[in-house]
């Protein structure tokens, strides 16, 4: 499948172009690398401005108390979500053609929570005693209020951000073994510590399969509290318009929405970037396209048992939130039911739009602009009008807002950047299993067919 | 939590009947308990910082139209939703019924604030500044609070405790009306009163049986200390 | 002592396997080393039991019990009244507990397969880097020098392209 029939299959060749991505840098990377790391810079410098002059550099006031921060750890949180979930659900289900998606889902799923978890820190009023919320025992005697949501958060983010960092390393410990006799130099003595000696014996092959069935089924249900641990960060309080019920699974699906879009993104620029088109196939992208479908119909199944609900109850605080929020942003609204339903719910149901490198780009970007809108129109509109009509206000973000999550958003490219140019961004030996050692032919009748050993 | 028999219960009752609007108890509040100055165009970008506000509500129609006046302050509610929220324990209950926030705990989550349905906790977007001469108008009973933290009404605390501590140099409980905050002391109608709901004879108490007493939210469950007397009584009799 | 030899297709490495075992080796002694996994019997079969479960069983069941002894504990050295909660709230302590027990659960995991494998091994070991490149390698342990000249026989009567040991080079 990875490569063309009449082509002489090469183990090395394979190999090579997998490892495409790690080659020398050229300019163009280390002018990308600079042009990111400037946005990075700038984020930086409007972070130290916040802290050094207050919140009032950024939108909020009251009643809106949190803003374009939440949004984004929202937006961030659900962005991983994917990643490892999807990788974990795929390999569970011995989908074959998850092999060529594994390695770049799963490092998606890392860096994405990493600064997802960034930004509860930066919206602190006051960031420099975080550590506050960390359980140590301090000489005040005083521990940390697990009654709070925001503990739950950080043991949940904190549990991600190590399962999901274990879950990629374990995915490329044969990889780096592989990377490892391949390279020369500081990069062979880097990737002979990190590989700890792995030969692929009989043995370690087949510990390797068990622990990696065994995390794919732990990280899953991790995957599941953290989005529902977030959106409880939400639904726990007595905020109209936050406090519900169906929060938590429309919260998850809303991440898997998003996570699987952002993988599709993200797979259309690798492909592009390090010439991966034998591996990553319109196969592919149609079948992750079809999930795409499947999970933009459920969260369009939400997002309508949310609002209807509301609409037909009619409580007059609940419903003034939903009837400002469709006055005063009814542009975004808009754009957020066009691209997370219309737009990819009519048009994904076409398989020459699925096999479509171009608007599957178009599609799945839009789908995480209007996720970003979601995130946004879940937050603010409620604060905004909440139960005192005397307190009502609205919220705008401000310069410095929009320059932290600019920086957010090159951060995560730079690392990811960094991530494929010193580590195997593809998962080598899962895709060379399927070809190598799990391929065959067999006659029936007149033809000969090729035949996949069905992994136990 | 069990309603254990102790000494005090600190409450109020506002009389909405006598309030008069003319914001003697937000003036009052600012100066006792360091409230900070706001620019104007802070204020307009909802960076105000009053514990105590009067909101004014208009009703009817010009000409036949009237401003019903609601004194809005921390409502110490029994059963805070700002309280269990907050991750580091700056906003907690103790056991006079007031709700009490430590400001040099507080981390500026602000998560107090958005689960507050009455929209009372203030944050501190800025760094406080009183140009001179007003530092010396500086209560030095209480704390001058830092940017990044919230704030918000105390009832007074640094007078329940002079009231408390004069009390028990002199072995005996707190006399009903000895202890008044700012607000309350002000009010020229006679608005707010304030005193031990759990002693049943106190002005307080006695204010709070009325049949017009509610209180606000009460469908949310938070069990406010706060008690408003219903206005408006004089337009229904005539 | 370990040799192993180096094969360029399945069918080489396996008709080695069969003539090491012809020449006496328990085939336990024999193990396949490959860049990718080959389904259980192509090469050998591996027989030990494997133990990792128990190990993220353990894991989850002690994290479980610290999870739980931090919410539930901390909150109890130090009780203070937050709204009308109780200071042992029940929903919280279980979500810290069922973090702790999941996060517990995937290091057991990772540590359990990295001690089942031998992981990270310091010893040196017999490889050939072009393995990576798709060659298989079949290492059998041998005792003496007799064995070992059998071993070398088989091996390269069976297609060896080379034969590697785990001895520093002289």
């Amino acid at each position: 499948m990875s490569m063309p029939a009449d082509q002489h299959y090469d183990a090395a060749t394979a190999n090579a172009a997998m490892l495409s991505s790690t080659r020398p840098a050229t300019w163009r990377w280390y002018l990308l690398a600079l042009l990111l790391g400037a946005v990075v810079a700038c984020g930086l410098y409007a972070f130290s401005y916040q802290v050094m002059t207050g919140m009032v550099v950024t939108g909020k006031n009251r009643p809106v108390m949190w803003g374009f921060y939440i949004t984004n750890f929202v937006f961030w949180v659900g962005l991983s979500h994917s990643g490892t979930m999807v990788s974990a659900i795929l390999r569970l289900s011995q989908a074959n053609w998850r092999r060529p998606i594994l390695r770049g889902a799963e490092a998606m799923t890392v860096f994405s929570i990493m600064i997802g978890g960034l930004f509860p820190l930066i919206h602190l009023g006051r960031n420099w005693t975080f550590y506050y919320m960390i359980p140590y025992p301090s000489q005040y005697g005083l521990w940390p209020n697990f009654r709070s949501p925001l503990l739950w958060d950080m043991m949940a983010i904190t549990t991600y951000i190590i399962g999901s960092s274990l879950f990629l390393y374990l995915g490329l410990l044969p990889d780096l073994a592989v990377a490892r006799d391949r390279a020369g130099g500081w990069r062979r003595l880097f990737l002979s510590v990190l590989a700890m000696g792995w030969r692929g014996t009989a043995q370690q092959w087949q510990t390797f399969g068990r622990a990696s069935t065994l995390m794919a089924c732990l990280i899953i249900p991790v995957a599941v509290s953290v989005h529902s641990i977030v959106a409880w960060d939400f639904a726990v309080t007595l905020v109209p318009g936050w406090h519900s019920t169906i929060f938590p699974p429309y919260f998850v699906i809303g991440a898997i929405t998003s996570g699987v879009a952002a993988v599709i993104t993200l797979m259309i620029i690798i492909r592009k970037a390090f010439h991966l088109e034998a591996f990553l196939q319109p196969l592919h992208f149609d079948n992750l396209a079809k999930l795409l479908l499947v999970v933009t119909m459920l969260w369009s199944y939400f997002y309508f048992a949310e609002v209807f609900t509301t609409w037909y109850g009619h409580q007059p605080i609940e419903w003034e939130v939903f009837r400002f929020m469709s006055d005063k942003y009814r542009l975004l609204l808009l754009i957020m039911l066009f691209g997370n339903t219309v737009v990819p719910i009519s048009c994904l149901l076409w398989r020459r739009v699925r096999r479509s490198i171009p608007a599957l780009l178009v599609i799945t970007l839009l789908i995480n602009v209007a996720m970003f809108i979601e995130r946004f129109l879940i937050i603010v509109p409620s604060l905004s009008h909440k139960n005192m009509p005397f307190m009502w206000g609205s919220y705008t973000p401000s310069l410095v807002e929009s320059t932290v999550m600019a920086a957010a958003f090159s951060g995560f490219a730079l690392l990811y950047m960094l991530f494929a140019k010193f580590f195997p961004i593809v998962a080598i030996t899962d895709v060379r299993e399927e070809t190598e050692a799990l391929r065959g032919t067999a006659v029936r009748g007149r033809a000969r067919l090729t035949t996949l050993v069905d992994e136990e | 939590m069990s309603r254990q028999a102790r000494f005090y219960q600190w409450g109020m009752v506002i009389d909405l009947d006598r309030c008069t609007g003319c914001g003697a108890c937000v003036v009052a509040c600012q100066a006792e308990n360091n409230v900070a100055l706001v620019e104007k165009q802070r204020f307009a970008e909802g960076r105000d910082m009053h514990w105590l506000r009067i909101e004014r509500y208009w009703e009817g129609e010009f000409p036949h139209v009237r401003a019903r006046f609601l004194p809005m302050l921390c409502q110490h509610c029994g059963d805070a939703p700002c309280e269990p929220v907050c991750p580091v324990y700056a906003s907690y209950h103790n056991d006079e019924g007031l709700n009490g926030q430590v400001y040099n705990r507080c981390v500026g989550t602000r998560y107090c604030g958005n689960n507050c349905p009455y929209a009372v906790r203030v944050f501190n977007f800025l760094n406080p500044d009183w140009p001179q001469p007003l530092p010396d108008q500086l209560n030095p009973d209480v704390t001058v609070r830092s940017r990044g933290v919230m704030e918000k009404c105390t009832f007074c605390i640094q007078r329940i405790r002079r009231g408390k501590e004069t009390a028990k140099s002199e072995k005996r409980l707190v006399r009903d009306g000895e202890i008044q905050p700012a607000c309350a002391q002000t009010c020229p109608p006679g608005a707010i009163v304030f005193g031990n709901l759990a002693d049943p004879d106190s002005h307080v108490s006695r204010l709070a049986r009325s049949p017009r007493r509610f209180r606000l939210f009460e469908d949310l469950g938070t069990d406010p200390s706060v008690i408003y007397l219903k206005g408006g009584g004089h337009e229904h009799a005539g | 002592m370990e040799l192993l030899g180096v094969f360029a297709s399945v069918e080489q490495a396996a008709a080695a396997v069969d003539r090491l075992v012809q020449a006496g080796y328990d085939q336990a002694t024999i193990t396949s080393v490959t860049s990718v996994p080959y389904p259980p019997g192509v090469f050998v079969h591996t027989q030990r039991r494997s133990w990792l479960h128990w190990v993220t069983a353990g894991g989850a069941l002690l994290g479980a019990g610290a999870g739980f002894a931090l919410a539930a504990g901390t909150a109890w050295l130090y009780p203070v009244q937050t709204g009308d909660k109780p200071i042992v709230a029940l929903f919280p302590t279980g979500i810290i507990a069922y973090e702790f027990m999941m996060l517990c659960a995937l290091l057991g995991t990772m540590i359990g397969m990295f001690l089942e494998m031998g992981l990270p091994e310091f010893k040196r070991r017999a490889y050939d880097p072009e393995i990576a490149n798709g060659l298989i390698g079949i290492a059998v342990t041998f005792a003496d020098e007799t064995q070992r000249h059998d071993a070398e026989q088989a091996l390269y009567s069976a297609g060896a392209l080379r034969i590697r040991t785990d001895e520093a080079p002289a």
